[in-house]
């Protein structure tokens, strides 16, 4: 697609009746005290000058030099650039962005949540390409110093640990009572079962489970805390710390509190109410979940869809409806803990596969069919196989082509989690299914979680009509867990909408048919030749009205081409400073490898306490195996070109100070002034 | 031709070996270890050939795969050929993923109620697109439709936006979430509370949190379905104790207690005892002090699931510790649904500190899920502050209970096995022999087998759950017809343990005055016994 075909989409100046809501939006800006617009004109002004100072040349095509000060606060910008009701400054560069606006751009979004970025040069498609390899990019191994230390420092823990234990046991056996049989319980952890969360984790506790505030979206703001007593418990100390988020699964960045979606909830919530009250099968069942049901099929390219309320649940409640004993599920194995839920509950049967190795699942497919169930030798009743399209901790998307071409010969069904990659991968943001081109119709079960791309929570799964119907009575989630509820089902039907693009239903037809002259005589048919096209009009609650940018599908685009261009820039540039990374160049999750466990604290530590301070998530065992500790990136559509900026240069000097660069020789690397002014070169493939 | 070949190869062997042999002596220590191989070998020849042996052994271990067992080659392994396997691929047809739909599926699909518009006590029907009064949906204190919780959800919305986007443990805990946990756990009276995600998926997890393979779990016969799964992810030694009975869980407890004396290995199981509050299956209620007595007595812990009770029972809504007095600290673990009893979503497990951060580190479904969004954790708190700060609110409820169990109590068709306070109230047909079904307290004689999760009566049962389904949902469509939406208890018939009997289940609201109720109940009344009576 040319990007000229919608050269600025962020930059369509809104017309006053595009929020039926208006009211209740001025409403609750009115808090705003005008000495924060002020300011923040004098530092626009000032901005401006300096940049049109500097005459900088790659914005010429955007910034106009005409910059007057009241055309800058007409209409909704002041309410969208400027926080409501916090007095901010922007020493930390996080509140206002670092090129001001001009006259023509006007954007809808508060700077905080999602980030201003104008510059068609920052935009990507995320799609695969042939030059580009399948395979998962090999691991590259560090030194052999960093192995030996990594496991010498486990081992220090660990028997430092058991050291503690067996004086603490014994001196302060007060502090000790919990691990110990009291009063003829048993107790309610053994303590070799916590031995990992007592003395590993607990001592770098300060990087998990921090309390948090806000919007969860291009920055967060975080409630500080300290401990006094080693982690054991924690003191709020009434500040909090506006905070860059790189950790957070808002990949398009529809975490938002303001804008169109947020409108759309806020008149769904005064419809709707709060709750549907029961499960759906049992009186729980509401218009708004069928509405959704069927664009989340629109969406995804199949018959049709169910939805859950929780993500994990999806997994967990509808796998055993779908296999049972005589079954046989092949897993990846990393595959996530919701899947093993759902597999151990089935009663399937379940062999693991090396993660994404297509030739070991060959292997295994051959070595299954042919064997059959155990010792009875009876051929199997059917073999699913559960991928993920992207795994949450390495970044990795699965071989989509070669499963495929497996499917066709192998004949087994394929069922996708695509909790991270659906929104988030593909020229549409249809998830692995549309990064790689292939047809929906390929994948038997479609999964997916609402969590990451959607800014909403719960997931869902798409099949064909009678699976889902099958589904409908027979997961557990049915008659047993509540419905998901209104005001996430609205978020879901307008991040949905705006992703896709709402055309009226009278020129959806007509245009498919000069564009695509497809012969279908059946309905299902129909549905493939239009995908992935605009929803339909009528498919849309008719209350729900999108600003014009959200329904003709301009800003969806827009944040899908921010996206790839983010993640493969972050990905690429951590590469190019000499990191060793995971996973896949476009993958939105970029993970970075610590190795040593006592680098992940430091890591954290020294990211937060920045300048412009990041957030980041460690993780480790076990989660990942036991040397590959690592730091998690996830990037957004939220975060502009600066952003990363500022975290390939936090990493740059922070890797330098924990010695990370182990990835390439120092000769080839390149420095961060480099990277981030050559980051179109390093995006692009050919680079 | 053959021997210089032979040659070149002996050469080359005694070259290499050579070369072997000077390079190993030149490793530090290969002299001590020669010599002490040789001074060995002088000594005990056989000891020579043991040891090297053992080395192949100890090779040979290290170098097999640790999950042998259920890698090719094992005892059942045929090998076969790549063509006889690429036939065998050929031949193979699974069966379909998604085969028709059965004709009484359809007719299940199609009768899912779906509401158009708002719920609360009075909606709308998308398929009929009539009003009708709802005694389907779970609105027992009237909290659908609040306006100041709508109001307290706009605004929670516009600060903190809709999803969290992660878990708990990265940047997932919003401040509204602790704010509710000390809420949930002031309210109750417990050291604190864990939030989860979702209701159902809340006592899934927990109990595989705390319950592991050498652990024993005392449960009732007839505990939901969300405990069921719970039970079997855990692995643990589970007993069985009729459904609602302590003397039999003083039986069961008795016996475990013995076992457990004798076999020494079970020193140090954690004992849990795993029960409902108010039962989903069939809205009886547990007899509190009593239980909590006997839990007390033999060193169990009690895991109580007040899933339906919480919100719904005692002056505030506090659950069954309200009810009958008992602090919630000697329950050790409760667990909630926001989803039920506050109408937003979500669940709850409140208990010792140990036991919630214990969770918050190994319960599956909170390490692995995305937070609660923040507007739904903020309608559940303020759902908590309407319940205390209007106790009239489960007086209406509790009136509308007396009121409906007047009416149906009459009823000689059918059976109700609910508690007397239940709002929830499931409607038993009376089957004409004497039903032995352990609801209706017939005790038999001789006790049930503990490790069998069907009590000893089971083969007696005479109901035939299809038919007794199929009046059951004529009774539904003919109230529904009468403007009066019910529904029958919705069960995965071969996926429980034991198939609970069909009911229809009506579920009271505050929101519906006493007088509303009555009728609505009336019209149910009357829609049984005319199905009844025509079938009879």
């Amino acid at each position: 697609m040319p990007a000229s075909a919608r050269s600025s989409p962020m930059a369509i100046n809104l017309s006053p009746s595009h929020s039926m809501f208006k009211k209740s939006r001025g409403k609750s800006s009115s808090s705003q005290s005008p000495s924060d617009a002020a300011s923040y004109l004098s530092a626009v002004s000032q901005a401006d000058a300096r940049s049109r100072a500097s005459s900088n040349g790659k914005f010429s095509s955007t910034s106009t030099p005409a910059l007057s000060l009241s055309s800058s606060v007409t209409s909704s910008s002041e309410d969208t650039v400027l926080r409501t009701g916090e007095d901010e400054s922007n020493h930390d560069g996080l509140a206002f962005p670092a090129t001001p606006p001009t006259s023509e751009q006007v954007f809808t979004t508060v700077h905080t949540e999602f980030g201003h970025c104008s510059n068609e040069g920052y935009r990507y498609t995320s799609q695969h390409m042939a030059s580009e390899p399948i395979e998962a990019i090999h691991e590259r191994d560090p030194p052999y110093y960093i192995l030996l230390s990594t496991y010498v420092s486990y081992l220090i823990l660990i028997c430092l640990g058991h050291v503690r234990d067996f004086i603490g046991k014994r001196l302060k056996a007060k502090a000790y009572r919990e691990l110990r049989p009291h009063s003829g319980y048993a107790p309610l952890t053994s303590d070799f079962d916590s031995f990992y969360t007592r003395r590993l984790k607990q001592r770098m506790a300060e990087c998990f489970n921090q309390p948090v505030t806000g919007v969860a979206g291009r920055t967060i703001m975080l409630v500080d805390r300290t401990s006094d007593d080693q982690n054991a418990s924690y003191r709020l100390l009434g500040t909090r710390t506006r905070v860059l988020n790189i950790s957070s699964y808002n990949y398009l960045g529809f975490a938002q509190g303001k804008g169109g979606c947020a409108d759309a909830v806020e008149e769904g919530i005064r419809r709707y109410g709060v709750s549907t009250c029961g499960s759906r099968l049992e009186g729980g069942s509401s218009d708004l979940h069928t509405t959704a049901e069927a664009l989340v099929a629109k969406f995804v390219g199949k018959e049709d869809a169910i939805i859950a309320s929780m993500g994990f649940a999806t997994n967990s409640t509808m796998i055993p409806a779908l296999v049972g004993k005589g079954c046989l599920i092949i897993s990846d194995e990393l595959n996530h803990a919701s899947i093993r839920f759902g597999v151990r509950l089935s009663g399937a049967s379940v062999r693991m596969f090396k993660h994404n190795d297509m030739k070991a699942l060959e292997a295994l497919l051959r070595e299954v069919i042919s064997q059959g169930q155990p010792r009875t030798h009876r051929p199997w009743k059917k073999i699913l196989l559960i991928v993920e399209g992207l795994y949450s901790m390495e970044g990795t998307m699965v071989n989509l082509p070669e499963v495929i071409k497996l499917k066709q010969r192998y004949k087994f069904n394929l069922f996708i989690d695509e909790a991270h990659s659906i929104g988030a991968l593909g020229p549409n943001g249809r998830g692995v299914v549309d990064y790689f081109g292939i047809d929906p119709k390929h994948v038997d079960i479609l999964m997916g979680t609402f969590t990451k791309s959607f800014g909403a929570a719960g997931g869902y799964i798409a099949g064909s009509k009678t699976l889902i119907s099958h589904l409908r009575l027979r997961s557990h989630s049915g008659p047993y867990a509540e419905a998901m509820t209104p005001p996430v089902l609205v978020q879901i039907l307008a991040s949905m909408a705006s992703i896709m693009g709402v055309s009226p239903a009278s020129l959806t037809s007509s245009s498919h048919t000069t564009l695509r002259p497809v012969a279908s005589n059946e309905s299902s048919q129909a549905l493939m030749t239009s995908h992935p096209g605009p929803a339909p009009a009528s498919m849309i609650p008719n209350w729900m009205t999108l600003p014009p940018a959200l329904s003709d599908g301009s800003e969806g685009k827009n944040r899908l081409r921010r996206l790839a261009f983010n993640a493969r820039y972050l990905h690429r540039g951590l590469d190019k400073l000499g990191f060793i990374t995971y996973g896949h160049p476009s993958s939105p999750i970029v993970p970075l490898l610590l190795f040593n466990p006592g680098k992940m604290c430091m890591f954290h530590r020294m990211m937060l306490r920045r300048k412009t301070p990041i957030i980041v998530v460690v993780v480790a065992y076990p989660a990942t195996p036991l040397v590959t500790s690592r730091v998690r990136f996830c990037v957004s559509a939220s975060h502009t070109k600066e952003d990363i900026d500022i975290v390939l240069r936090a990493c740059d000097e922070v890797g330098d100070w924990l010695d990370l660069k182990h990835g390439i020789p120092a000769a080839e690397r390149w420095t961060v002034q480099k990277i981030t002014e050559r980051s179109g070169e390093l995006v692009h493939p050919s680079a | 031709m053959d021997s210089p070949s032979s040659e070149n190869l002996f050469t080359f062997l005694s070259y290499s070996l050579a070369n072997f042999q000077a390079a190993f002596f030149r490793i530090p220590g290969s002299a001590v270890l020669t010599r002490y191989v040789k001074s060995s070998h002088q000594d005990d020849p056989g000891r020579t050939l043991l040891e090297v042996i053992l080395a192949l052994f100890v090779i040979r271990t290290l170098l097999q795969s640790r999950t042998r067992t259920d890698r090719s080659g094992g005892k059942h392994f045929i090998q076969f050929s790549d063509k006889e396997i690429d036939d065998l691929v050929d031949e193979w047809t699974p069966e379909p993923l998604d085969p028709p739909l059965t004709e009484q599926q359809e007719a299940d699909l199609a009768a899912i109620p779906v509401i158009a518009g708002p719920t609360g006590p009075k909606p709308k029907l998308m398929n009929t697109g009539k009003p009708c009064v709802n005694l389907a949906s779970l609105n027992f204190a009237g909290l659908a439709g609040n306006e100041h919780i709508q109001q307290r959800a706009i605004e929670t919305m516009r600060k903190y936006g809709v999803g969290s986007c992660g878990p708990s443990g990265f940047y997932g805990t919003i401040d509204v979430h602790t704010e509710l946990e000390q809420r949930i756990s002031d309210f109750l009276g417990t050291e604190s509370s864990v939030l989860y995600a979702q209701g159902f998926s809340t006592i899934c997890s927990v109990i595989p949190a705390f319950c592991k393979r050498s652990d024993i779990i005392i449960a009732d016969r007839g505990v939901n379905f969300a405990i069921q799964k719970g039970l079997q992810i855990s692995r643990s030694t589970i007993r069985w104790y009729d459904h609602n009975d302590l003397s039999s869980l003083e039986s069961v407890l008795e016996s475990v207690a013995k076992e457990m004396k004798r076999r020494r290995s079970q020193k140090h199981a954690r004992k849990f005892i795993v029960t409902e509050g108010l039962f989903e299956q069939d809205g009886a209620m547990v007899d509190l002090p009593k239980l909590v007595e006997l839990k007390e007595k033999y060193k169990f812990r009690l895991i109580l699931d007040e899933t339906l009770s919480f919100g719904s029972i005692g002056r505030t809504g506090r659950g069954l510790t309200e009810l009958y007095n008992v602090p919630a600290a000697r329950v050790d673990m409760i667990i909630g649904s926001l989803a039920i009893g506050l109408c937003s979503s979500g669940g709850f497990c409140a208990g010792s500190l140990t036991a919630t951060s214990h969770q918050r580190h190994n319960a599956l479904s909170f390490v692995f899920s995305a937070s609660l969004p923040a507007l739904l954790a903020v309608s559940a708190l303020e759902g908590i502050n309407l319940l205390v700060n209007t106790p009239s609110i489960l007086n209406n409820l509790q009136e509308n209970v007396r009121a409906a169990r007047a009416i149906l109590d009459r009823l000689d068709c059918v059976t109700i096995p609910s508690h007397s306070a239940s709002p929830v109230i499931h409607i038993h047909l009376k089957t004409n022999s004497t039903s032995l079904h352990p609801s209706t307290a017939v005790v038999s004689t001789k006790p049930s087998n503990p490790s069998s999760v069907l009590p000893r009566d089971a083969a007696n049962w005479t109901w035939d759950a299809e038919t007794e389904e199929q009046i059951l949902q004529e009774v539904v469509e003919d109230a529904l017809a009468q403007g009066v939406l019910i529904t029958k208890a919705k069960r995965l018939r071969g996926q429980e343990l034991v198939d609970p009997r069909p009911s229809i289940r009506l579920a009271l609201t505050s929101a519906l005055s006493k007088k509303d109720t009555e009728k609505a109940v009336g019209v149910v009344r009357s829609s049984l016994i005319k199905v009844l009576g025509k079938r009879r």
